[in-house]
């Protein structure tokens, strides 16, 4: 009876120690936090590359964190309120500097892999790198750009010049001849849409029609000495912007309330189409042969067109910077996420995917807008007051479009603009940057 | 003068009951009119969820093709249901269900009891307490939500389901809104309990619950509409699918590059159905209560 007691004592001390043991090596585990937004897809792509990294890393463990793509801004900030920001996290590129300002996130060269540092292309790098110490902070495998979309049949009717590549591309008095001849063509409603109907919530008056006036010789702000006065309200911006106001004005532009189908709607209402790579698939889908892509016209002396997307970043706290960086570097290369992102037309941000997709490639159908991002490609400002830039920018622009007065609307907004800048004394060390 | 008295034109004779009926017609015929207007966006909620292409509805949009369909389906259903393979949208869907019904059975215990203590409770600075409580509602929610999540964070209540219940039980406006429906009922039938000998307790739960089924179906489709449309907090302070809402997870077809209008359709129309019961069931008190509200003042 004792040696049968003192056998069940041991084998119970035996199987507390191993559990414990397993306790103990369970708890050996890292745990990354990942956070991200997208559809369906994404979402699915996203949590079977961190099973696939899972499996090939035992010891890691990744708890993903979806946040709405509409709703990013308002998790983040209650993730930075809350102090519990992820390790990995997806982030709007042009919010990059924000972010490292703020100290959110940390330089990825030193846990990214080399070789996938080494094949990302100019405007990637362009995109995650912050201005003050120039280092790498965020990377992602996909870039964007926006392009005009043509109705084929629409153009060939009033006898429009169809650019073959950016350096060819339209003038601002080819284009606004041609939105004319196609204000006054049957079966055309709209010449253009500029997709009035994203509205100011998203970011993408700022993004599309940023490039349009910076082509015209204006900008959102002095990149040098980061003030808006003087740059946003001057007379190229003012007279950029009038022109915008006419195309409305003349009833040329697709208005908001229409919302964001009318290119390939019944009846093929817009003309002209001036969307992100995005809209190719489904526009593609409804006019079949019927499209052309054109690039961005040339305003005034240089053709300028947009960059930047949702790109990962190490947050600053992250407790397990190496396996977060482990991830990013597995996430990247992993090919089922890339084979799923070619199925969704994503513009490539790493070359070795550019040479993978044949949608960008030479003589494929987005080749022009590939070839936008090494020739006109320019960052929006990388600067931490960017959400006020970006915010007071749109404002200005929705009150222009719905008849405000330009100039009026401009100064308003760059005010706004320096004072938030003064407010954050300079942000330093951008006050030092001039 | 008879000359006179004669030109005068003789009254328009309608007979009485044409007028009752012609004014029926266009009752009936606005009635109608609004109505559809109402319905329509419903009706092209559900048309659209049985189509299997997200570019064609968007393409329809706008047009009277966006209140048909030629080859209906229920892809769009099954690939809902289907999604991961993990049949997540159940899961969604059995979370909001679950938040509602704890959020709505404690939110119709607490608030009536507040309601009840403020209408006959002896409470010294009850005028006081009911003046803050009315306070409060003024209060957006909005104002409030960060210094929440951040509460709740080091409550760490964080991606649970208290989380999305606890805060939202207690509500200025459906105390107030007992608070007015037993302040309503006769004095007397509080003193004749008391003399009775009967607890405030055994009052409130044997003769004033029974009493106000009005107010309770109203605070239970309200609030029961309002924990069911819950977006932005259960954004914040969900992190997983373990306790994740379905209004939260339909924003997932809200994408990047894309809109999935296709199952984002097919996802709001199961989302509907369960409110829409909840609504059909209570209507019959909910309108009452209403109608009560509107005469009384």
């Amino acid at each position: 009876m004792t040696t049968y007691l003192g056998n069940r004592l041991l084998s119970s001390l035996f199987a507390s120690s191993a559990l414990l043991w397993s306790a103990g090596f369970a708890e050996a585990k890292s745990v990354i936090h990942v956070m991200h937004q997208g559809d369906p897809g994404w979402v699915k792509a996203y949590g079977d590359v961190a099973k696939r990294f899972e499996e090939a890393n035992p010891d890691i463990d990744v708890e993903m964190i979806y946040a709405p793509h509409d709703a990013y801004n308002e998790k983040f900030s209650a993730a930075v309120m809350a102090k519990q920001l992820p390790d990995v996290m997806e982030l709007d590129a042009p919010f990059l500097a924000n972010y490292v300002w703020s100290g959110y996130l940390q330089p990825i060269k030193p846990l990214v892999d080399k070789d996938v540092l080494d094949d990302m292309t100019g405007s990637n790098i362009a995109q995650g790198t912050y201005p003050i110490d120039k280092d790498l902070y965020a990377i992602g495998l996909t870039d964007s750009s926006v392009v005009l979309y043509g109705n084929k049949k629409y153009l060939e009717a009033i006898g429009a010049r169809i650019p073959k590549s950016v350096d060819d591309a339209w003038t601002r008095e080819e284009f606004e001849g041609y939105l004319e001849k196609l204000s006054k063509l049957e079966g055309v409603k709209w010449p253009i849409d500029t997709f009035r109907g994203y509205g100011i919530k998203t970011e993408w008056i700022t993004y599309a029609y940023g490039p349009l006036l910076e082509s015209a010789g204006c900008d959102l702000i002095d990149r040098k000495a980061w003030k808006a006065s003087g740059t946003l309200d001057s007379e190229a911006c003012v007279k950029a912007l009038t022109m915008m106001q006419t195309w409305v004005k003349n009833g040329w532009v697709v208005p908001t309330s229409s919302g964001t189908n009318q290119f390939y709607a019944e009846g093929q209402p817009a003309a002209l189409a001036m969307g992100g790579h995005w809209f190719y698939a489904e526009a593609a889908a409804a006019m079949k042969d019927n499209i052309v892509v054109i690039p961005l016209p040339k305003i005034g002396n240089k053709g300028v067109s947009p960059n930047g997307t949702w790109i990962w970043g190490i947050s600053a706290s992250s407790e397990n910077p190496e396996a977060a960086g482990k991830f990013l570097s597995f996430l990247l290369k992993d090919k089922d996420y890339r084979d799923y992102a070619k199925t969704q037309s994503a513009y490539p941000g790493l070359k070795s995917f550019a040479a993978e997709s044949p949608l960008y490639a030479e003589g494929g159908p987005l080749a022009v807008a590939f070839e936008q991002a090494s020739k006109t490609a320019v960052a929006r400002p990388p600067h931490p007051a960017y959400p006020t830039i970006t915010s007071a920018f749109m404002q200005a622009v929705d009150k222009i479009f719905n008849g405000g007065d330009a100039q009026e609307a401009l100064t308003a907004a760059a005010k706004k603009i320096d004072q938030d800048i003064e407010d954050n004394a300079g942000y330093p060390p951008f006050d030092e940057q001039q | 003068m008879s000359d006179l008295v004669l030109s005068q034109p003789a009254p328009l004779a309608i007979p009485r009951g044409n007028s009752k009926t012609g004014l029926r017609i266009v009752q009936t015929v606005c009635i109608f009119i609004i109505a559809l207007v109402m319905i329509s966006p419903l009706f092209m909620l559900l048309i659209a969820s049985l189509k299997d292409d997200r570019f064609r509805i968007l393409a329809d949009m706008g047009s009277f093709r966006a209140f048909w369909v030629s080859e209906p389906t229920l892809s769009n259903y099954r690939e809902i249901a289907n999604f991961s393979g993990e049949l997540a949208y159940g899961r969604y869907l059995v979370n909001s269900l679950v938040i509602l019904v704890v959020t709505v059975v404690s939110g119709l215990i607490i608030n009536s009891m507040a309601g009840f203590v403020l209408a006959w409770g002896t409470l010294r600075g009850k005028a006081i307490l009911l003046a803050l409580v009315v306070a409060l509602y003024v209060i957006p929610q909005e104002s409030i939500i960060m210094p929440l999540v951040v509460m709740m964070s080091r409550a760490g209540l964080t991606d649970t389901f208290a989380v999305q219940i606890l805060p939202w039980v207690a509500s200025p406006l459906y105390v107030f809104l007992f608070y007015q429906f037993f302040a309503q009922l006769p004095k007397e039938l509080y003193e004749a309990a008391e003399m009775d000998g009967a607890s405030a307790f055994r009052i409130y739960r044997s003769i004033y619950m029974p009493l106000s089924l009005p107010a309770l179906a109203t605070v239970s489709i309200l609030m029961g509409i309002e924990s069911w449309n819950q977006y932005l907090w259960p954004t914040l302070v969900t992190q997983t699918d373990y306790a994740r809402p379905i209004s939260v997870a339909i924003a997932t077809f809200f994408g990047q590059d894309s809109i999935y209008w296709d199952r984002a359709m097919a996802a709001s129309v199961l989302m509907m159905i369960p409110v829409l019961i909840l609504y059909l069931a209570f209507q019959r008190w909910f309108v009452s209560s209403f109608v009560g509200s509107a005469v009384k003042g």
